[in-house]
């Protein structure tokens, strides 16, 4: 059987990327699909309590470099739908693909809390990134929503420069006792158990938030409030498979399920390593499975065209060195970045004005259409933060 | 990177927590992105933070710009 890869795994978090290189250095053909960029949910997280990798970003990028070491090509493209079957078949961005394995570790949803008016202060007191977004709430309060590991350490992580914390927990806690105690031990945090946001305070921006707990009615002023709740699986992605409450997804059908995707699957660093190994082994099992004792490896065979890798054709632009852009993914302060250098460079090279484009959001990709306008209309864009 | 990969001279402002991951990214994409790394974070810096950082990158886009149009 012919297929495009030997393993296609659905995101490049951190259970993918081992999945991936697991396969890899058995020599398979291993594509990994990615919507905005390597990393998962750890790229937010600065601080590893729990492992000894560093910070988020630096365990990230070694995951990232072992996996491209081992041969495993990354694709930076979003995957709709998987068929199971022989091969499976995915939907994506560039296309149909065939794989002779898939390994789902799509991740979770980001929080959630469903009120009314949350979508428009989302980036305006909400958030669900505290590595980010932290430094914008120093020496204020501000208010997470969660019962699991990833709410706590979250939590931590605000503690360490707004001037209260404030754990609304729908429910009792559901991470370790290890949390617990740091938890505990900050004078600046207060769990409260039995807690459920029912409204959002602000005009603009959030002011607050309205608590009702076992006790009765709390009116809470924060400037931020970090949802972690209402995060759901990559529930429908795989067509046919089951689900759990929260759209996790149930392993069956040939495909493997990694991660906090993976229904049952225990949210901790440390067990989405574990995961990630033992779905790629399985997919090497399973594939050699398929194709019995005696494997022929032909190194050229199915292999497909680097053509969306490295510079492409010249679009035919007719740009000059006076046509400059700038180009925010509008993180706090990013906009603010770039029209100060870009002032600068204004200056230098005495430019009559700037272009200007801006992504709706960080956490979606660029827009393909505000991509084509800018490498069309402009010789040189500045780009900011890091994305 | 996208912009890079098309031909267009894109400067990309990283602060340096995220370098390795930006690299590692880069090497995925089999870009050379021109980097200019400034200490994190960004977000939630008051003005005269802002500023600094400002000038801290400032010098090195101009070379980096005048390096790509051939003016160095």
């Amino acid at each position: 059987m012919s297929t495009d890869w030997d393993v296609a795994v659905v995101g490049a978090g951190t259970a993918g990327l081992v999945a991936a290189r697991v396969a890899a250095e058995r020599g398979l053909r291993v594509v990994v699909y990615e919507r905005m960029s390597p990393g998962g949910q750890l790229v937010n997280l600065t601080a590893l309590h729990d492992h000894p990798g560093g910070t988020g970003p630096e365990l990230m990028s070694r995951l990232t470099a072992a996996a491209e070491d081992a041969g495993v090509r990354i694709a930076y493209a979003e995957v709709t739908r998987v068929h199971p079957g022989t091969p499976a078949r995915l939907a994506t961005g560039d296309g149909e693909v065939t794989a002779g394995a898939v390994v789902v570790a799509a991740g979770l949803s980001a929080g959630r809390l469903g009120l009314p008016g949350e979508s428009s202060l989302v980036g305006r007191g909400i958030s669900t990134c505290a590595g980010c977004d932290g430094p914008l709430f120093r020496g204020r309060a501000v208010a997470v929503v969660g019962d699991d590991e990833w709410t706590a350490e979250e939590a931590l992580e605000l503690a360490g420069s707004a001037s209260a914390v404030t754990v609304l927990v729908p429910g009792e806690p559901r991470w370790s006792a290890a949390r617990a105690a740091r938890l505990a031990a900050d004078e600046r945090v207060e769990v409260v158990p039995d807690a459920t946001v029912t409204a959002l305070r602000g005009e603009g921006v959030l002011s607050g938030v309205v608590v009702r707990t076992s006790n009765g009615k709390r009116e809470l002023a924060v400037a931020g409030v970090f949802p972690f709740v209402g995060r759901r699986g990559p529930e429908g992605l795989v067509a046919g498979l089951a689900a759990d409450a929260e759209g996790r997804l149930v392993p069956g059908d040939g495909v493997l399920v990694a991660g906090d995707a993976r229904a049952g699957a225990e949210q901790s660093l440390a067990a989405a390593e574990a995961d990630g190994r033992t779905a790629g082994e399985a997919a090497v099992a399973a594939l050699a499975a398929g194709t019995g004792s005696l494997r022929i490896v032909d190194p050229t065979y199915g292999v497909l065209p680097e053509d969306d890798a490295g510079p492409l054709e010249a679009t035919g632009s007719r740009a000059t060195w006076t046509d400059v852009a700038l180009f925010t993914n509008s993180k706090p302060n990013a906009t603010e970045l770039l029209r100060g250098l870009g002032a600068r460079l204004q200056a230098h090279w005495q430019l009559p004005e700037l272009g200007f484009a801006a992504k709706d959001s960080a956490s979606v990709p660029a827009d393909p259409d505000q991509i084509d306008w800018l490498s069309q209309r402009f010789k040189m864009v500045l780009v900011a933060v890091g994305d | 990177m996208e912009l890079e990969r098309r031909g267009v001279v894109a400067p990309l402002v990283v602060t340096e927590t995220f370098l390795p991951l930006v690299q590692a990214q880069a090497r995925a994409r089999r870009v050379q992105p021109r980097l200019l790394v400034v200490p994190h974070p960004v977000g939630g810096l008051n003005e005269a933070e802002l500023a600094g950082r400002i000038e801290g990158a400032a010098a090195e886009l101009l070379r980096m710009a005048d390096e790509a149009r051939g003016l160095s």
